[in-house]
């Protein structure tokens, strides 16, 4: 009864693991780590644009604040990226092979967007906004059309 | 087998062949198509700039050439090996200089080469047939405007390419639709025009729209999306991209083009759209206008 009693817990735990190992691993929490730092990009236009586009006023705060979520989001950014990040273990990821292949072209695609995004946060009124945003935008553009994958 | 049956089979593998040789002939436009037209430079421009001429004709970086000049050798990858894009500039050896209209028409709404051979569709005339011949004539204006520049391009690296281009007249046997895209009175200009820049100069059914076995455009599925041709990924419909909620109304569309992601609209810089916005840009406001109001159209 006992060993019965062992023997079914052994392989339920055996059973788990093996479950553990075909779902989540470290590829798949480096791309969910991405994702999320790309939706808090995505949340901080929904900031930014509607200035641009006139339709709401310059707000200071409320630029801080987005750019606070995605500094906070986007962090660990440098390490997210290994070559055993290219597939995930259950999660698809729209990073194309030349993140790796390319990987000074995608550092530099990198390194435009962190200064676009200094730029932003150095804005003080509605006018440096606007003339900081392009580089921003231009920046996630530029990075796009090298190294994501489109989407249907 | 009998003498007779080895006849019979040799008259059969000759009849093939002159089958083969008269379907794949390339047909080029002679004399009595030609439209009598002076090129209009500054609409030949703007139709540059509708057709991404500049996107694949681009110089390479190493040769120093301005880069805001179409006097081409930047390699093109594709599933069938690299192209290298032709010199567009009105240079007489290497460029277009020496080339007739006739030529040039024939190039771009025929896929024929000023060699008489046929040309691979990676260069989409099978969109620019339907656009007018006068238009056509215009853009060669504008290439004629443009410095030469001297720049011979690298002959294109693609398998058996004498023997793909003949066979590409089959292809074009099958499924090349060269008419004029037709203007319905019923619909409003806006439409009209939209329409002729989306399946003319603006080739987008070359990628939205998905392709059949025969790698023919499966007008069925016009614009709806699919595989990416150069492999990786999916491209988007752009059927009813308002009732999918992906744009509010024509003028999202129309700013969606306009500016991509410095409006924030993430999704026009993969798989190669960015470039293809960047060349909206260019365009007069009316003609982007146009093309967002037909492609909110499309349910």
């Amino acid at each position: 009864m006992t060993s019965l009693l062992t023997k079914t817990i052994l392989a339920a735990a055996f059973g788990a693991v093996l479950a553990t190992g075909a779902m989540a691993g470290p590829a798949d929490d480096a791309i969910k780590a991405r994702q999320a730092c790309m939706k808090a990009n995505g949340a901080s236009m929904g900031v930014f644009v509607p200035v641009i586009k006139g339709e709401t006023k310059f707000d200071a705060a409320a630029v801080a604040d987005a750019i606070a979520k995605v500094e906070a989001a986007c962090g660990g950014w440098a390490g997210w990226w290994g070559a055993d990040t290219q597939k995930g273990e259950t999660l698809e990821t729209r990073a194309k092979p030349e993140v790796w292949t390319d990987a000074a072209g995608f550092a530099a695609a990198g390194e435009a967007y962190g200064k676009g995004l200094a730029g932003v946060k150095a804005a003080t009124d509605e006018a440096s906004f606007k003339a900081a945003f392009g580089a921003f935008g231009g920046a996630c553009k530029g990075c796009h059309e090298k190294f994501q994958v489109p989407k249907g | 087998m009998t003498k007779r049956n080895l006849k019979a089979l040799v008259l059969l593998a000759a009849l093939g062949l002159l089958a083969f040789w008269l379907l794949t002939m390339p047909r080029p436009l002679g004399k009595q198509d030609w439209v009598d037209h002076v090129g209009n430079a500054a609409n030949g421009e703007r139709l540059y700039h509708a057709g991404g001429c500049h996107s694949c004709h681009l110089p390479d970086a190493a040769t120093g050439i301005d880069a805001s000049l179409p006097a081409g050798g930047t390699a093109l990858k594709t599933p069938i090996g690299v192209f290298y894009p032709p010199n567009l500039t009105p240079d007489v050896e290497t460029g277009l200089g020496a080339w007739t209209d006739l030529e040039f028409v024939n190039a771009m709404q025929r896929g024929i080469g000023k060699s008489g051979s046929h040309l691979i569709p990676a260069f989409p005339y099978t969109s620019y047939a339907h656009m007018t011949r006068e238009d056509v004539l215009d853009i060669r204006a504008y290439l004629a405007s443009l410095p030469a520049v001297k720049n011979a391009t690298k002959p294109h690296d693609v398998f058996a390419l004498p023997i793909v281009r003949r066979g590409l007249g089959l292809w074009k046997w099958i499924g090349f639709d060269d008419t004029v895209t037709s203007f319905d009175a019923l619909q409003p200009d806006a439409i009209n025009k939209g329409r002729y820049l989306v399946d003319g100069p603006g080739h987008c059914n070359e990628c939205h729209t998905p392709r059949t076995i025969f790698m023919t455009s499966n007008m069925g599925q016009y614009l709806a999306g699919g595989p990416h041709p150069e492999g990786e990924g999916k491209v988007p419909s752009l059927r009813g991209l308002i009732e999918r909620g992906r744009y509010k109304d024509a003028n999202d569309i129309k700013l969606a083009l306009q500016n991509g992601e410095l409006l924030g609209y993430e999704k026009l810089s993969a798989g190669g759209m960015g470039k293809v916005q960047t060349n909206m840009s260019k365009l007069p406001d009316a003609d982007v206008a146009a093309i967002a109001e037909y492609l909110a159209s499309l349910k």
